[in-house]
């Protein structure tokens, strides 16, 4: 039953069937046919849906797209530019900024990279960085929304892993983020000067002052939702719908760029995008069924341990698996895919969840830009108006460098365990 | 591949979201039962998610009580609006597949595996259906009542029925609509 279970559900993956129907059909057909409890099949799509922690998802993702839609991310764009002041390969350490700061205010990759690239990539191009790098470095650091917090990410983590909180994760997320985002600097840099972009940098700058003002909304929107957090005053989802509201009152009242139209349309968009992710938790809540009551998960875990026995080799090739799978999927899929089969090997060794998750979590930020399939890219490299191959000899120095960044929190633990443990999660 | 955050953005540079009732994957696809329908009840959904847990932390603020309550219709609005949004996401073609490998194939079996998956997709969704509504008459038939607000427990029940079955229409809806297209 165990490879009917994970053969069938490989082979209609492969084969482009919807990622929810490949893990619901395959469980539902093992339920039936080993006879499982059919009504499972039905309970499991209702329970796995219906959890208050679940509802940060929608509402992280709305507040994302109304900042967004809300124009956030030029007045950023134009503060970062006017504090970084014009040098070689300015724009290139203005856009990872900017992508680096968005991505405390949404959860979402690639909504992260096309705000930021529809905003920067004409003025790049004029400064005379080739589109190409350009997409690549705004692909790059836009995979950094998923590991700086808030992360839809790391919401659905907690949600499959309880014991692990939404705060500690986030606080877990801060610093690798960071890191993440920061050695994208050294090949920007190296290429800027080598090439000497950015030397006729003539762009208009307006007062750091009168930036700062504009952007001042926007810089706020983290701390509401991160302070809010931290004092334990909201619980997640009661600080995404905080932030909501916020981001409402910034588009509608002081950007005026939201109008009755443009708030349903932000409505309508996020809800689909939730529920795209949210039925495939549905339908890996039957999938899961069949795999725990089987004993699926766990003999593939002990599968995986007959291998080696020796934890670093073993992280390695786990660390493997999920950068290739990263390519394919989202991180949301991923977790629901790979966790209960991760989580026996993770308890074997005695690693610790939170750290586990914030390196699973940057192998699919890495994969969001790596080409060919990377979301990311996809996304940045229309924008510009290129092909993606032609992205590949400046992308893969980002994809060396962030996993640098992956390689130290691999090796150093503390990078992410310090900040949650200091604030006493 | 497709992402929910790759079709989030996919229209992005053309400056309209999701226009109406077209897929970005296939702009001749309409059905004719408009989308609209669906985007209406999943926005609904979304806004009084958004006012229920506002309201929660104001009046918590206000006068210390918790309106804990409000969470099992909040939950439920959640269920609502991952089925519902579904239902318009199969409509459109917009769920996360990996199709690197299918676009590899030529024409004729890439469709095949088009269909095939279009079809497993209503099995799912009427098995759901199904076994949604022995759970329904169940909760009918022993008059359960809810944990939280104390109403009966197949007024949630029965929208699990209802919505699967809409999957299931909108997802045969499509088949029909590429079956035909040849």
């Amino acid at each position: 039953m165990s490879w009917l279970l994970f053969g069938g559900f490989l082979v209609l993956l492969v084969a482009g069937v919807p990622l929810a129907t490949a893990l619901g059909i395959t469980g539902a057909l093992v339920v039936l046919a080993a006879n499982l409890g059919a009504m499972s099949i039905a309970s499991n799509v209702y329970s796995s849906l219906a959890k208050y922690p679940l509802l940060a998802l929608p509402v992280f993702i709305l507040a994302g797209m109304i900042f967004e839609r809300a124009g956030v991310a030029a007045k950023l764009v134009a503060f970062v530019s006017a504090l970084v002041g014009p040098r070689h390969g300015a724009q290139a350490v203005v856009a990872i900024l900017v992508c680096m700061f968005l991505g405390g205010i949404s959860g979402s990759g690639p909504a992260d990279a096309a705000a930021v690239a529809m905003v920067m990539l004409p003025s790049m191009t004029r400064q005379g960085y080739p589109p190409a790098f350009s997409a690549s470095i705004i692909a790059a650091a836009g995979s950094t929304a998923i590991l700086i917090p808030p992360s839809i990410a790391f919401v659905i983590f907690t949600v499959l892993v309880p014991q692990v909180s939404v705060p500690a994760l986030f606080a877990a997320g801060v610093i690798p983020g960071l890191l993440a985002g920061l050695s994208l600097l050294v090949p920007s840099t190296i290429f800027a000067w080598k090439y000497g972009w950015g030397a006729n940098d003539a762009t208009e700058r307006r007062g750091l002052l009168r930036a700062l003002k504009d952007a001042s909304w926007g810089l706020a929107a983290p701390i509401i939702i991160l302070g809010g957090l931290r004092t334990g005053a909201f619980t997640p989802t009661e600080a995404a719908v905080v932030a909501v509201f916020y981001g409402f009152f910034v588009g509608t009242v002081v950007y005026r760029t939201l109008d009755v139209r443009g708030l349903y349309r932000v409505l309508v968009d996020s809800a689909e995008i939730s529920a795209v992710v949210m039925l495939i938790i549905a339908c890996a809540g039957i999938f899961a069924h069949a795999g725990s009551t089987l004993g699926a998960f766990d003999a593939m875990a002990k599968a995986m341990l007959g291998v080696t026995q020796e934890p670093h080799l073993m992280l390695a090739m786990i660390m493997l698996l999920l950068l290739a799978a990263g390519m394919m999927l989202d991180a949301a899929s991923i977790f629901l895919i790979f966790l209960p089969i991760l989580t026996p090997i993770v308890n074997a060794f005695g690693w610790n969840m939170t750290w586990f998750a914030v390196l699973m979590t940057m192998n699919m930020a890495i994969g969001q830009f790596t080409p060919p399939m990377a979301v990311n890219l996809l996304v940045t490299t229309r924008i510009a108006g290129v092909g993606m191959e032609s992205t590949v000899r400046w992308v893969l120095w980002m994809v060396v460098s962030m996993l640098g960044a992956l390689a130290l929190v691999a090796a150093f633990p503390q990078l992410a365990l310090w900040l949650p443990e200091r604030l006493g999660y | 591949m497709a992402g929910p955050d790759g079709t989030e953005t996919e229209s992005a540079p053309a400056g309209n979201a999701h226009d109406g009732e077209t897929s970005p994957r296939d702009p001749r696809n309409t059905p004719r039962v408009p989308i609209r329908i669906e985007e209406a009840a999943a926005a609904a959904a979304m806004a009084l998610i958004c006012l229920i847990t506002f309201a929660n932390v104001v009046v918590r603020y206000l006068t210390n009580a918790s309106f804990a309550f409000t969470e099992e219709i909040s939950v439920f609005l959640l269920v609502v609006l991952t089925l519902v949004g579904a239902a318009a996401a199969f409509a459109r073609d917009l769920n996360i597949r990996v199709l690197f490998f299918a676009e590899m194939l030529p024409a004729r079996p890439r469709r095949a595996l088009e269909l095939i998956g279009m079809a497993l997709s209503a099995v799912l969704f009427m098995l759901v259906a199904w076994y949604g509504w022995r759970f329904f008459l169940d909760d009918w038939k022993y008059g359960t009542t809810s944990p939280g607000l104390g109403i009966p427990q197949w007024m949630y029940s029965i929208w699990l029925v209802v919505l699967s079955a809409a999957i299931v229409a909108r997802v045969a809806g499509r088949l029909w609509r590429v079956w035909r297209r040849g």
